[in-house]
């Protein structure tokens, strides 16, 4: 007899192939179901920003979720207090003050070590981050925030002068507490040549730098060197979701903690909250208005302009576009913030008789045919759909001309183009920082054709504007900034909509800290305690 | 086969450079201005000036396609002007996980749809034949977006089956996969109802040819017949088609990238638009437009290598 050579070998048959390969399967499946793999680890904080990161470099560095990143991974010399008001504290520095006008003396709190081995923070790492955003050299687009810094004098190994060409009331909250403000060590970055895109050769905040994934997600851990209380969280996931709405869906399928939503989502997570969550809707710094472009033909006469700031029923804008969430702007400047007018000339709800009046009085033939540019997006369109309503009762026939973000941001750019003649009405929202300078910069004389697309020209405002600028006293600078507006909004270029709200879910074992605009701030996250949850 | 072989690639040759050129033209005339999206709103115009050049979109338009079809001739994709990285490391960085969703997506459809196609063909008029067809039918008219956000919300939101966002972690094979199956689904199923119906009209016509008779008469055993003779000739349309399959999918990958906010070339090319970041976009073309072409030879050449008719045809007109 022939023995089977294969008998008795490890042989696998088909029944046990298939036996095997099935439960190999189910193993797998049940590893991946949720309460395993997907538990919740307390240890790590997964967050939604809205873009991938381009540059982790102060000198850079432009978009928002780029700054969240290096509030938690870099000190600066003064810090936003998170909360409701735009108070700042301390941060690495032990102790600053205001010496005159144009200089500022600091004293750095000894201790604070970089991380990868590159030392203690000085007054020489200030003097040289602060120095390298305002070379020429360096040619940084965000130069601009350090206004009229001049130079910084070392005084000590610990202290040192902040020294400004000209008084700039900005100084702290947009040049020194922004992240533009970071401090560098400037033996790490000379190390890899005086600059750096993504990995910061050194950190020296609670959170350090550990990986960035393109498109997928940028790691930061717990820095055991830093020497105040230790972070709460060992890693913090951040992960780029350009869609808020996936953002939302990722935050109920648990691969989130915390997210921003959409306006529109709110009423819907109030009505039905995911389990375990809490929702914070804050107010933003971001202000929406409607701008007419006055050297249009059609809109040259200040009647015309006029009769669509009165024809423009706000309340109606606000209700439709924002769920009734959003604050009604007076102005270009945020409540809470030097500036802002309790009341705009032009009453919210507006004045058809009166329009309808000024139209009359400019002589135009009814229906006048009108376009408003706006964003795709679909706050930015419903509420271009209530003004189209709101003006068509005075007899104005508005079409939307919805466009993409890159597209309408030069659209009124002398820059890009004669697109900017064609510009009638513009539906637009810009953000600002917390101090009103950042807010009015772009409405003066220099900026017509730049981002000035009204062509609004006025020497008064100009001239308050640089003179605000200087200003150390806020009343007086409160009461200029007002004026200015009343000057914005009598030109009839800009009938002013609203200041935005940021909302934001998180789970209710997270206490989540956040500027007074509503920006999350990493670094002061914490686990909630048992009576918070 | 190697004169045939050598004739496509001119094409496919030829086919890049105008494709790429075509696009280098249209996003060009896109309105928007990159300096100011890259720059940011405080820019001094000095600085703007600087990026222009830098870029080089201060020179004629056929003078930029003539520097970028030189610098991709060196193997030289640019610079992102974001980041400052090298858009070639940028491209191929995202490039795998998107080959990976569209090779899996129609890997599986094929795996699914031509069994179903041939057991259609073999069981014709009967009632498994009549319920394949309803479902084929039902595969390709659902639209894959629907798909996605079905799957996203019933299998990863509602019951958590399956993750909601990313492409898994680096180096863990099992969570990569299952990072996968949803969006492969969502891109693939579509494609199953289509390759099913290809493969069973195909086989029906096959199936009625002098050589699969010939072969019965003979008296080979059914299974030999349908797999070497008669799949083996209906499978041809079927191939042509996945080549061609494999660039749609390309295309639809955006989608499912976008939906299940997973890294890939799709989700980079989308933003790279919106951001008019010219050189990621022209990267990110470049290669997906070779990777297509290079789909349609490897699927013009295994047609040729299945019928050897083909090899010649070009040569005999």
């Amino acid at each position: 007899m022939i023995k089977n050579p294969t008998f008795n070998a490890p042989f696998v048959n088909r029944r046990d192939f298939l036996t095997q390969t099935t439960l190999a399967s189910l193993g797998m499946m049940a590893a991946s179901l949720p309460g395993t793999a997907w538990s919740i680890d307390g240890d790590v904080l997964r967050i939604r920003t809205y873009s991938d990161v381009k540059s982790l470099d102060p000198a850079r560095m432009l978009s928002g979720s780029e700054g969240l990143m290096a509030n938690a991974m870099f000190l600066n010399l003064v810090q936003f207090r998170p909360g409701d008001s735009w108070e700042w504290d301390l941060d690495a520095a032990e102790h600053f003050e205001q010496l005159d006008e144009t200089h500022y003396a600091f004293r750095l709190r000894p201790g604070i070590q970089f991380t990868n081995g590159f030392g203690e923070m000085t007054a020489e790492d200030v003097k040289y981050s602060l120095e390298r955003i305002v070379d020429p050299a360096m040619k940084s687009p965000n130069a601009g925030d350090m206004g009229s810094l001049s130079h910084v004098e070392v005084t000590g190994r610990y202290s040192g002068v902040l020294v400004l060409h000209s008084p700039y009331a900005a100084f702290i909250p947009i040049g020194l507490c922004a992240s533009t403000g970071g401090i560098q060590s400037k033996k790490a970055l000379e190390s890899v040549g005086g600059e750096f895109a993504i990995e910061p050769p050194a950190c020296s905040g609670p959170y350090r730098f550990v990986s960035w994934q393109a498109q997928r997600k940028t790691i930061l851990e717990r820095n055991p060197e830093w020497p105040g209380p230790p972070a709460a969280f060992r890693e913090i996931h951040i992960h780029p979701l350009t869609d808020v709405k996936a953002g939302e869906l990722a935050y109920e399928a648990g691969a989130l903690e915390c997210t921003q939503t959409s306006i529109e989502s709110v009423e819907v997570f109030r009505q039905e909250m995911p389990p375990a969550s809490r929702l914070n809707v804050i107010s933003s710094l971001r202000y929406y208005w409607v701008g007419m472009n006055l050297e249009h033909p059609k809109l040259a006469d200040i009647r015309v302009r006029q009769a669509v700031q009165y024809g423009i029923d706000v309340e109606a804008v606000i209700e439709a576009a924002w769920f009734g969430l959003a604050t009604p702007a007076t102005g270009i400047i945020a409540p809470g913030l030097i500036g802002h007018r309790e009341k705009a000339d032009v009453p919210l709800a507006g004045d058809r008789e009166k329009a309808r009046r000024l139209l009359a009085e400019a002589g135009v033939e009814l229906p006048l045919k009108l376009t408003l540019s706006l964003p795709a997006q679909a706050l930015e369109m419903t509420a271009g759909q209530v003004i189209q309503w709101s003006l068509a009762k005075i007899g104005i026939e508005l079409d939307l001309d919805p466009q993409d973000n890159a597209t309408l941001i030069t659209m009124g750019m002398e820059s890009a183009g004669d697109r900017w003649k064609d510009v009638q009405l513009h539906l637009q929202s810009f953000y600002m920082l917390g101090d009103p300078y950042y807010a009015t910069e772009w409405f003066i004389g220099e900026q017509v054709g730049v981002w000035n697309w009204e062509r609004f020209r006025s020497q008064e405002f100009d001239d308050l504007h640089h003179l605000a600028m200087g200003l150390n006293d806020n009343g007086e600078r409160d009461r200029i900034y007002q004026h200015m507006q009343h000057l914005m909004e009598q030109s009839g270029c800009y009938r002013f909509l609203a200041h935005s709200v940021e909302s934001l879910l998180s789970r209710t074992w997270l206490q989540p800290a956040y500027r007074a605009d509503g920006y999350p701030m990493y670094r002061g996250f914490k686990l909630s305690g048992p009576d918070q949850v | 086969m190697l004169r045939f072989i050598s004739r496509r690639l001119g094409i496919s040759i030829l086919i890049v450079v105008l494709a790429v050129s075509l696009m280098f033209g249209m996003i060009h005339m896109i309105p928007g201005d990159p300096t100011s999206v890259i720059l940011g709103p405080r820019a001094t115009p000095e600085l703007r000036a600087e990026m222009n050049q830098r870029m080089g979109l201060d020179k004629p338009l056929a003078v930029q396609l003539g520097h970028f079809l030189g610098k991709v001739a060196r193997g030289d994709l640019g610079e992102d002007p974001f980041s400052r990285r090298p858009v070639a490391e940028i491209v191929f960085e995202q490039l795998p996980f998107t080959l990976m969703l569209v090779f899996t997506a129609i890997g599986a459809a094929t795996l699914l749809g031509v069994p179903l196609g041939c057991f259609s063909a073999i069981r014709r008029g009967s009632w498994l034949d009549r319920v394949s067809a309803v479902m084929s039918v039902a595969f390709i008219a659902i639209p894959s977006f629907v798909v996605a956000l079905y799957a996203l919300l019933l299998l990863s939101v509602r019951w958590r089956w399956f993750p909601a966002i990313g492409a898994g972690e680096s180096g863990d094979i099992a969570d990569q996969v299952h990072h996968l199956v949803l969006p492969a689904i969502a891109l693939g199923l579509g494609w199953v109802g289509y390759i099913a119906r290809l493969v069973r009209s195909s086989m029906l016509e096959v199936m009625e040819e002098n050589h699969v008779r010939t072969a019965r008469a003979f008296g080979l055993p059914e299974h030999v017949v349908i797999g070497r003779y008669a799949l083996r000739i209906a499978i041809l349309p079927t191939v042509t088609i996945l080549g061609l399959g494999i660039g749609t999918m390309l295309s639809g990958a955006l989608f499912a990238e976008i939906v299940f906010s997973r890294p890939g070339i799709g989700k980079l090319l989308h933003e790279a638009v919106m951001t008019r970041n010219y050189p990621v976009v022209m990267g990110s073309v470049l290669v997906t437009t070779v990777f297509f072409v290079v789909s349609t030879l490897v699927s013009d050449i295994l047609n040729a290598i299945l019928d050897p008719r083909l090899r010649g045809a070009g040569d005999q007109r």
